[in-house]
């Protein structure tokens, strides 16, 4: 993690929306690694993985301008590209769970439980303090969610739950997060 | 929580789709408290993107983002990604270009009636390719004249409007990459002159497609067979 502490992510932003390119590169270096190890979460593939990184920085780059978030809040921005792109990938254009079953393809190892991610995440963390208040099938759901970048259907046939109780679980789960949270 | 506020935080979650996703969309761009909402959402879940593993980018992978920032920048249109993996990468630029997948069809139907005017001696590689069930559906022969020609051993059943498309893996950083097309199992040269000749190890598959090949590039539809090349004694 030193590589994070010599930038700030919210001052980074505001200089790439000035061209300054050395600060879309001080974000590279701070965050390409941890971008792609969540894109690979949501991708199973490298190439796609990378390709979905290479759109999210290219879109930083456009888009910094509109950046208006407040202080700690830019890398929840810069995650949210990333996402919203590998999502796109998984979703509407490459539909890349169809191939899966080609090996040399490029998929990765299986993946890490979702409680195995709970565990690594910071314990200065309120959302992990507050993901285990959850039992622990709410407590997946919400996390085949975000972190595998699951559809609420996907996650009702994965888990062989009625759709309705995931998007209740998923609903009310939320909301005790944001409780908790404060 | 108000209706609005379970909209942000399944918004950021990742959790819409279709109609949902669209107004939350909406209400993104248009509504200041929404778009505070879900930034609030986002800044908290982050905490479970620092939780995944990272992994190294390719080398090339900055090179690849400099580069098209200029382009992005000056306004000029996106140009192809690298070379070694433009068909494979470049999804927006095949969808933007209108004529990109008409003027690949031509430049695979030359390369084909090239190919297919080459003699074909022994070959010095050959690929296996196995159904899912395992039986032996086809065989890829690879000359030493680096003409590439796949032989169906059995007849492949394409539903209605489904073409069969084949692809080769290379490294898996360039990814699939399309190598022929056909409506039906018959013999045909492969066009692969983009490509290194094929070698020990390097993937071919066979998926079923809508008309016109696959609409991103990659393979979409399912594996019909697949197989690795191996040296021929």
């Amino acid at each position: 993690m030193d590589a994070r502490a010599g930038i700030d992510v919210e001052t980074a932003i505001a200089a790439c929306a000035a061209g300054d390119r050395s600060a879309l590169r001080a974000l590279y270096d701070r965050e390409a690694a941890q971008m792609l190890g969540v894109a690979l979460r949501i991708l199973k593939r490298r190439a796609l993985a990378e390709d979905a990184v290479q759109d999210a920085f290219l879109r930083i780059w456009s888009a910094a301008a509109s950046f208006d978030g407040t202080a700690g809040q830019g890398r929840g921005w810069i995650y949210a590209i990333l996402r919203n792109r590998a999502l796109n990938m998984l979703r509407g254009e490459a539909r890349v769970d169809l191939v899966d079953d080609v090996e040399p393809l490029g998929l990765e190892d299986p993946q890490e439980s979702p409680e195995a991610m709970v565990a690594r995440m910071s314990d200065a963390s309120a959302l992990k303090r507050c993901l285990e208040t959850l039992d622990a099938a709410r407590r997946r759901v919400i996390l085949l969610a975000y972190t595998d970048g699951l559809s609420q259907g996907e996650i009702a046939g994965r888990l062989g739950l009625p759709l309705g109780t995931v998007k209740a679980w998923t609903r009310r789960s939320l909301l005790a997060l944001r409780e908790c949270m404060g | 929580m108000s209706e609005r506020d379970s909209l942000a935080a399944e918004y950021a979650l990742g959790a819409l789709e279709g109609a949902d996703l669209a107004r939350a969309e909406r209400l993104e761009r248009d509504d200041a408290a929404f778009r505070a909402a879900v930034a609030r959402w986002r800044a908290d879940l982050c905490a479970l993107d620092d939780a995944a593993t990272p992994a190294a980018p390719s080398p090339d992978l900055w090179t690849r983002i400099e580069a098209q920032s200029h382009a992005a920048r000056a306004g000029a249109p996106t140009p192809a990604r690298a070379p070694r993996a433009a068909l494979w990468e470049s999804l927006a630029f095949w969808r933007n270009a209108g004529l990109a997948a008409a003027l690949a069809s031509l430049v695979l139907a030359v390369g084909l009636v090239a190919a297919l005017n080459r003699a074909a001696p022994s070959p010095v590689y050959v690929a296996v390719l196995n159904a899912p069930d395992g039986r032996a559906a086809a065989v890829v022969n690879v000359h030493a004249d680096g003409a590439v020609e796949l032989i169906p051993l059995e007849d492949i059943a394409v539903p209605q409007g489904r073409i069969i498309e084949v692809w080769t893996l290379q490294d898996r950083a360039q990814g699939p990459v399309s190598v022929g097309r056909m409506d039906r199992a018959r013999r045909l040269k492969l066009d692969l002159k983009t490509l290194r000749a094929p070698d020990v190890n390097h993937l071919f598959e066979l998926t079923l497609e809508p008309p016109g090949g696959s609409p991103t590039g990659k393979p979409t539809g399912p594996v019909l067979m697949k197989g690795l090349a191996a040296k021929s004694v």
